[in-house]
């Protein structure tokens, strides 16, 4: 056991050796961390030992349990707050919830077996697909709170969520699709046979008197599919018509139709030839694009609104009668609020009682809290870190600084500059020429040779039926999709494909986005005390009382054996406390009255017992991992690099030097860096990366605007991609198969035009016959589906 | 050859049924999670087949 184990639950390695384990299977299994540790008791001690047995992915690590985060579930219990997303009946209360963590199915079967035994819950759904549960209890035996406490007690995290506009509507959608598309399969499976013995038919004698049976029973088949499934081309393309912009479906439906139409003719007078099983294919295939298309956009919405979590802003309200829990919506102008440490503030107001450090990384990116005293003004959206305050309500709703972040965020994106779009025009002007050529082939056949007009202009929309051309984006940015999914981004809209080859400035936020948003102890410096373990132990311990991100750093050297006494909270300097006996101090130069090395760049803070300084602690928001490697490889693609920044501390410059851009804006307000974007979109398309709130307005300013998964949901809500993990190396990943997917794009489309070009002089002089026709349109067809699959073997 | 008129007819009145389970099975839900119940099989509590062999732990996990 001498390499470091990694954690039984989330397959993390373990650091502490075995302080940590729990006993599966009457084996000791080591845990990286107390929270991994409480989550695989409880899961064993609620029997559900099958969940590590049969889960194929390991879980999800666990952060140390906080207890204030029990604290903020209670919120879900008010009337008010649960208007909002539960639903109730007579008895029984539903809810969906979006549920954080899930890895695998087994973690569905889990979820569902611990909370089917609890009293009052009647049901539980739990899919792992979209990461949601549906529950239904009653309310009178059991709150919400309680249901989503046992939830997080097995380690995940239940909210319930905004649902996507767009989701609602794409979830219908899909499912119609998935309707379509079944009953267009089913049909052209029969309609194919009956065609493969009409086939048969022109090299044996088919009897004419079977021939017309197996005509009129594909006629019924394919009736289905034109009237039916192949229904969205045909409001697709009345709407283009409506617009002036013909698109694509324009030529597919009437491909559909006329051939339908013409098929039927001929059936009804036992002449011609008849084109349904093309028909049924045609459409079946198209529908396939479609519908996997469909799909991914529906992925997108789900976990676009499952990152949207709905916390319910409460606030203490301080009344004749003590404090009353009400939700934020429900506060005025002049009501008196308290704010405890760790509390997000519900309303911008001033402080009227106490002090304390405010967190505005939010509106500002900077991350370290600012001190403010009475009559100091405080945000709404922004966190309490130290002391309680009592905070006057001065703005509520609309007139909040948040929402005016949001405000200028809206009229950024209504602002944004288009990134020309190739495949719509081509589209367009495809369409129309064959139009134009139908028409005319009709006419010059009518005064010639009037009696095969009908037949030969059909045959020339049959021929080049756009039906390569139809499939060459779909199935090309379907593929593309599908790997982006697996590489952990999201595109939440289309045509990214396109804008993300185009990119030639890349703008990246620093805090959140470059940095990890939260402080870790960089180095221990030793100075009286030789214990470099003790040393941490001490200073985790005495920081243990505190919120501030500072505190946080020391978190996992926490020794549970030392206890501290006495322990006092310095606003804006540090702490003290008794430990065995011996007083410490831990904080800034000033406080501890040790000699300060000035370096701005780092945040130092001193240990120190009641005669000497022990050790300096450094500490800096760390770097991504993959941030400097990113910048090089965006470098060497040539874009230009720069980082906009709202920290206005020479740790941009730093973070800058490290990674290896040149071009620094920092101190920058929302609207400054809106501005900044506007500039550089002057001479080029910019992509965005940012993850704050303060970031919203220039994410939907820019051509493209990227979003971390630990972001804001405002930020996300407004970006085009989110990158899920937060790993910066995947957007160029991204970059590479958008490259990829495009140059496929492009293949298709000249292979679909050129098949085109040649067929249509030979249909217009009415050279090809029908079977010829449909199989070049198969042929070409599939050509274009197999090199759009190449897109899905590409490797990272 | 005639038998044809009947055996066809049958084989479309098979295929709408085909299509109306179908319809079923996706307005029922069931194609909204693939990747759960591919495997949910496993999960049937695999109690030993003699019963009390062993009493410890699996306080509950009564079969679904």
């Amino acid at each position: 056991m001498m390499k470091p184990l990694d954690c039984f639950h989330c397959g993390e390695p373990v650091l502490t050796d075995t302080q940590f384990t729990t006993c599966i299977n009457d084996k000791q299994q080591a845990m990286c961390c107390p929270g991994c540790q409480a989550v695989s008791k409880a899961i064993i001690d609620a029997g559900l030992i099958n969940y590590y047995k049969f889960r194929t992915e390991p879980g999800s690590r666990q952060n140390a349990i906080v207890p204030e985060e029990l604290g903020t579930f209670s919120a879900f219990d008010l009337v008010e707050v649960q208007e909002d997303f539960v639903h109730k009946d007579s008895d029984t209360a539903t809810v969906s919830l979006s549920i954080d963590g899930i890895t695998c199915a087994a973690c569905a079967w889990l979820i569902e077996h611990k909370l089917k035994h609890v009293e009052g819950i009647i049901k539980i759904q739990v899919n792992s697909t979209t990461e949601r549960a549906l529950v239904t209890w009653l309310p009178e035996q059991i709150k919400l709170s309680a249901i989503l406490n046992q939830i997080s007690a097995i380690g995940y995290q239940a909210a319930p969520y905004q649902v996507d506009e767009q989701e609602l509507l794409s979830k219908k959608n899909s499912r119609q699709y998935l309707l379509r598309l079944g009953l267009a399969g089913f049909a052209t499976m029969q309609v194919m046979m009956f065609a493969l013995a009409l086939y048969a038919g022109y090299f044996t004698d088919l009897d004419v008197e079977f021939r017309d049976y197996f005509r009129w029973v594909s006629l019924i088949f394919a009736a289905p599919v034109v009237f039916y499934s192949a229904q969205p081309f045909y409001f697709s393309a009345i709407r283009s018509i409506f617009s002036g912009r013909l698109n694509m479906d324009v030529s597919v439906s009437i491909a559909i139709l006329g051939a339908y139409i013409a098929s039927c003719i001929a059936t009804i007078n036992a002449n011609g030839e008849v084109y349904f099983e093309s028909v049924s294919m045609f459409t079946f295939f198209l529908l396939l694009g479609r519908y996997f298309e469909q799909n991914a956009r529906q992925k997108a919405s789900i976990s676009s609104s499952n990152l949207h979590k709905l916390v319910p802003l409460t606030a203490h309200l301080i009344t004749d009668s003590g404090a009353k829990d009400i939700p934020a919506k429900g506060l005025k102008v002049g009501d008196i609020i308290l704010v405890k440490p760790g509390e997000v503030i519900a309303a911008d107001g001033v402080i009227v009682d106490g002090y304390s450090s405010i967190n505005e990384a939010m509106l500002t990116g900077e991350q370290l809290p600012v001190s403010k005293t009475l009559s100091g003004e405080v945000y709404a959206g922004t966190i309490n870190v130290e002391q309680p305050i009592r905070v006057e309500v001065t703005a509520v709703g609309q007139d909040q600084l948040v929402a005016e972040i949001i405000r200028l965020q809206e009229s950024a994106s209504n602002n944004k500059p288009k990134v020309a779009r190739y495949v719509d025009s081509i589209s367009n002007y495809f369409t129309w020429t064959i139009l134009v050529v139908a028409a005319l082939t009709y006419v010059v056949w009518k005064i010639y040779w009037p009696e095969d007009a009908f037949w030969v202009t059909l045959s020339v929309l049959v021929a080049t039926c756009p039906c390569a051309l139809a499939l060459a984006t779909p199935t090309a940015v379907t593929c593309a999709t599908g790997i982006f999914t697996r590489i952990g981004v999201i595109a939440r809209t289309p045509g990214v494909f396109e804008k993300l080859t185009l990119i030639q400035h890349v703008v990246f936020d620093k805090t959140g986005t470059l940095t990890c948003g939260n402080l870790k102890i960089e180095s221990t410096e030793l100075i009286t005390s030789t214990d470099e373990e003790q040393v941490l132990a001490i200073a985790a311990s005495l920081e243990a009382s505190s919120l501030h991100p500072i505190a946080k750093a020391f978190e996992s050297y926490r020794d549970p054996n030392l206890s501290v006494k006495q322990s006092k909270n310095h606003i804006g300097q540090g702490l003290s406390g008794e430990i065995n006996g011996q007083k410490y101090r831990i904080g800034s130069a000033a406080f501890v009255g040790a000699t300060e090395i000035t370096d701005s760049t780092k945040q130092v803070i001193y240990l120190v017992n009641e005669s000497q300084v022990l050790a300096k602690f450094l500490l800096v928001d760390a770097i991504r991992s993959d941030a400097a490697e990113t910048v090089k490889l965006l470098k060497e693609s040539g874009c230009l690099v720069s980082i906009a920044s709202g920290d206005a501390s020479n740790h941009v410059e730093e973070v800058a030097n490290k990674i290896g851009i040149d071009d620094v804006n920092k101190g920058l307000s929302p609207e400054g860096k809106l501005q900044l974007i506007r500039q550089y979109q002057t001479h080029s398309n910019v992509a965005m990366f940012g993850d704050g709130i303060n970031d919203a307005p220039v994410l939907a300013g820019a051509n493209l605007s990227i979003a971390m998964g630990s972001g804001a949901a405002v930020t996300k809500s407004s970006a085009d991609l989110i990158l899920l993990g937060d790993k910066l190396s995947r957007y160029t990943d991204a970059v590479k198969v958008a490259k990829l997917a495009d140059r496929i794009i492009k293949q298709n489309l000249f292979w679909a035009l050129a098949y085109n070009l040649f067929i249509i002089p030979l249909a217009v002089t009415g050279h090809v016959l029908p079977y010829v026709a449909a199989l070049g349109m198969s042929a070409s067809s599939l050509i274009v589906v197999g090199n759009s699959l190449r897109l899905l073997k590409v490797r990272l | 050859m005639s038998i044809i008129y009947v055996l066809i007819p049958i084989a479309m009145l098979f295929v709408l049924i085909a299509i109306g389970i179908f319809f079923w099975a996706v307005k029922s839900e069931q194609f909204d999670d693939l990747d759960r119940q591919s495997v949910s099989i496993l999960f049937d509590d695999d109690k030993p087949v003699i019963p009390e062999t062993k009493n410890s732990e699996s306080t509950d996990s009564t079969p679904s």
